[in-house]
């Protein structure tokens, strides 16, 4: 009953060789009361084959609701999305059997073992007993799981249960794997496991991975190409070195109060500004809006080093009545990145 | 080892197509749901234990103190003894309540997400629903075998013509399909285990008072009598009353099975159409 039959020649469309997950314009609206919420506004990405993607973006911007639908749990509104070659609603059942996901909370049934966990996921996808004897011993081997996999999963620290979940995704050798969010909440220690796991999974096997994140490290750490994601839109993609690169040389983060749109104004007419931003820190719109009062910064990008403009936009911000209370300088990082495209910060 | 891209590329078609068929994945995850379950279930002293509890605790109480009561009453319960007049009640009652608890099952799946990865599964989404349905239906039929033994034991004696045995647990399986139905039901829709709960405690105590499950229809006051013949127990008494222990019937298997069975279709299309639902927006 649970055997899998032999592979027959494929009725299926071709695979596009090149791209694993291919999406545009995605929509999907969710109907809160009154309400209408578009989660997923008009998405498009790309991933190539072998690659790895990560969806960088603040809470409720769309992630887990794009991971969804990707991964044919729920259909999408208008849009068009294909996950190896089948599209994710006319040709459900293909995607299912290519692809493997995590999901951002931790989903394990607390009573049975670990092993239990995997042998019911092998048999959910048909695989072969024998078949799924060899996996369970060698992912539990990968995730340095052998030593608790035949306790029942309650007794497990989060950081296992993260791994177990992990291995879990991997049961059925899937050619694309989605992970929501893989190391929320974990310890760097077992963070760092994580990714080890996912940059060897990559290395030896040309597994296509599409993670979402809230860590910048991560994303900086272990993805080819980073879409950052904000109100249902990717507003900025490319790899972490490109899109580092495009905020100029040195950022200036100047923290106080006053007319920050008169400084902006001003700053972003000066010829050694490459852009200028606002940002406030310690908010998240929509979730805690009455969260602690709101400091306004000012982010510039400069389009050589700091040295020789600090004076200048001192002297600017003195002129627009802007009184500054704090006032740094550094390399450009992902997080800048971030800010920029999306005016917010992420909580890491 | 190492697998190289390309190779990996040329064997997504075939993995795509492969599988066991249509049939063949909806066999395979209800077995493997059913399988899961069931597990579980016998690693569940609390699950076991709390269907059990009750009709045990009836039989001994009810049975041994009223059994004695009636004796003297030559006709209150005709022609068989009233440990075996109420053991089909009883065994009614812990199918009920196996169903409900089985219900339980969907309803921990579904909220704490766990049914994420059955939906994502190469499997049917009705291998989900029947998965959970098939295994609520065994564990109830198991305990209905416990409480029969436990009947014997008391004195009930059995019906040993194998043909009614095999309609009375006919019977057993077609009422606890429907609360099956029921449950899959509420499961799909409540939001967490207090709702659920709530629809143990409405359904429980009725469905044993208002039937004939502890005295005769005929000794009913007739307000009482008439709801009791809008109580599908009332027609799963009868005849599993009639089929196990050989007692009178009071309205006959021709009527007792098409309710039961309008019951049971019924039920399971409710709970076949709450779950669809419910899986069409999951998260
Ligand atoms: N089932 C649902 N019903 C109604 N609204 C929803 C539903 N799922 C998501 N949303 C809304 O859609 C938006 C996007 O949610 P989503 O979970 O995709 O965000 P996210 O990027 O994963 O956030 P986080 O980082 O917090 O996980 C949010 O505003 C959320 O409230
Ligand atoms: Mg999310």
């Amino acid at each position: 009953m649970t055997q899998i039959a032999q592979p027959v020649p494929p009725t299926a469309q071709p695979f596009r060789r090149n791209l694993a997950i291919e999406v545009a314009g995605l929509v999907r609206t969710f109907q809160n009361g009154q309400q209408a919420v578009r989660a997923v506004d008009g998405v498009d990405l790309q991933v190539e084959s072998g690659s790895i993607y990560a969806l960088l973006g603040p809470n409720g911007a769309g992630k887990t609701t794009t991971i969804n639908i990707l991964t044919t749990l729920i259909p999408p509104t208008s849009g068009l999305a294909r996950v190896g070659g089948f599209d994710v609603v006319k040709e459900a059942a293909q995607v299912r059997r290519i692809i493997g996901a995590t999901f951002q909370e931790t989903v394990v049934d607390k009573n049975l073992s670990g092993r239990d966990t995997l042998d019911t996921h092998g048999r959910l996808y048909h695989l072969p007993k024998s078949l799924i004897k060899s996996r369970i011993a060698e992912l539990t081997k990968l995730v340095e799981l052998e030593e608790a996999i035949d306790r029942a999963t309650k007794t497990y620290s989060g950081g296992m249960k993260r791994r177990l979940e992990l291995a879990r995704g991997l049961m059925t050798q899937p050619q694309v794997l989605f992970l929501d969010e893989p190391t929320q909440g974990l310890d760097p220690h077992n963070r760092d496991r994580i990714w080890t796991y996912i940059r060897q999974l990559k290395a030896e096997q040309g597994l296509t991975i599409l993670l979402t994140t809230h860590y910048m490290e991560e994303a900086e750490q272990l993805a080819d190409r980073v879409g950052i994601i904000d109100y249902g839109k990717i507003v900025k993609s490319g790899t972490p070195e490109e899109l580092i690169g495009a905020l100029g040389e040195d950022v200036v983060t100047i923290f106080g109060s006053g007319d920050t749109g008169r400084l902006l104004a001003s700053l972003r007419q000066q010829p050694f500004v490459d852009w200028a931003s606002e940002y406030s820190t310690g908010e998240t719109p929509g979730e805690d809006s009455l969260a602690k009062p709101v400091s306004p910064s000012i982010q510039v990008g400069l389009k050589e080093q700091a040295g020789k403009s600090l004076r200048p936009i001192v002297e600017l911000a003195e002129q627009a009545g802007f009184k500054i209370a704090d006032l740094s300088i550094k390399r450009p990082s992902l997080n800048d990145v971030f800010l920029k495209y999306t005016g917010r910060r992420l909580r890491d | 080892m190492a697998v190289t891209v390309e190779k990996r590329l040329e064997t997504v078609n075939n993995r795509a197509a492969a599988g066991p068929g249509k049939w063949g994945e909806l066999a395979g995850g209800v077995y493997t749901l059913w399988r899961k379950h069931m597990k579980k279930f016998s690693r569940s002293v609390m699950e076991i234990g709390g269907t059990l509890f009750s009709p045990i605790l009836w039989m001994l109480l009810f049975g041994l103190s009223m059994g004695g009561m009636v004796r003297g009453i030559a006709d209150f319960t005709p022609s068989v003894n009233y440990i075996a007049y109420i053991t089909p009640g009883l065994m009614l009652l812990t199918c009920l309540t196996a169903a409900i608890l089985g219900g339980t099952t969907l309803l921990m799946e579904r909220t704490s997400g766990i049914i994420k990865e059955y939906l994502i599964a190469p499997i049917p989404r009705l291998a989900v629903l029947l998965g959970t349905m098939s295994s609520s239906l065994t564990k109830a039929l198991l305990q209905a075998i416990v409480i029969i033994v436990l009947g014997l034991l008391l004195g009930s004696g059995l019906n040993l013509n194998p043909l009614a045995f095999i309609g009375g647990m006919g019977i057993l399986l077609i009422y606890t399909l429907g609360f099956v139905g029921i449950a899959a039901a509420a499961a799909s829709k409540a939001r967490g285990m207090e709702s659920y709960h709530a629809l143990i405690g409405v359904l429980n105590l009725p469905v044993l008072f208002l039937s004939n499950a502890l005295y005769p229809l005929e000794k009913m006051p007739p307000v009482l009598a008439a709801l009791a013949y809008l109580n599908p127990t009332t027609y799963a008494v009868d005849a599993t009353r009639h089929l196990f222990y050989g007692a009178k019937i009071e309205i006959g298997l021709w009527l007792d099975i098409p309710v039961l069975l309008v019951f049971m279709g019924l039920c399971l299309w409710l709970g076949f159409r709450t779950f669809q639902k419910s899986v069409a927006n999951p998260a």
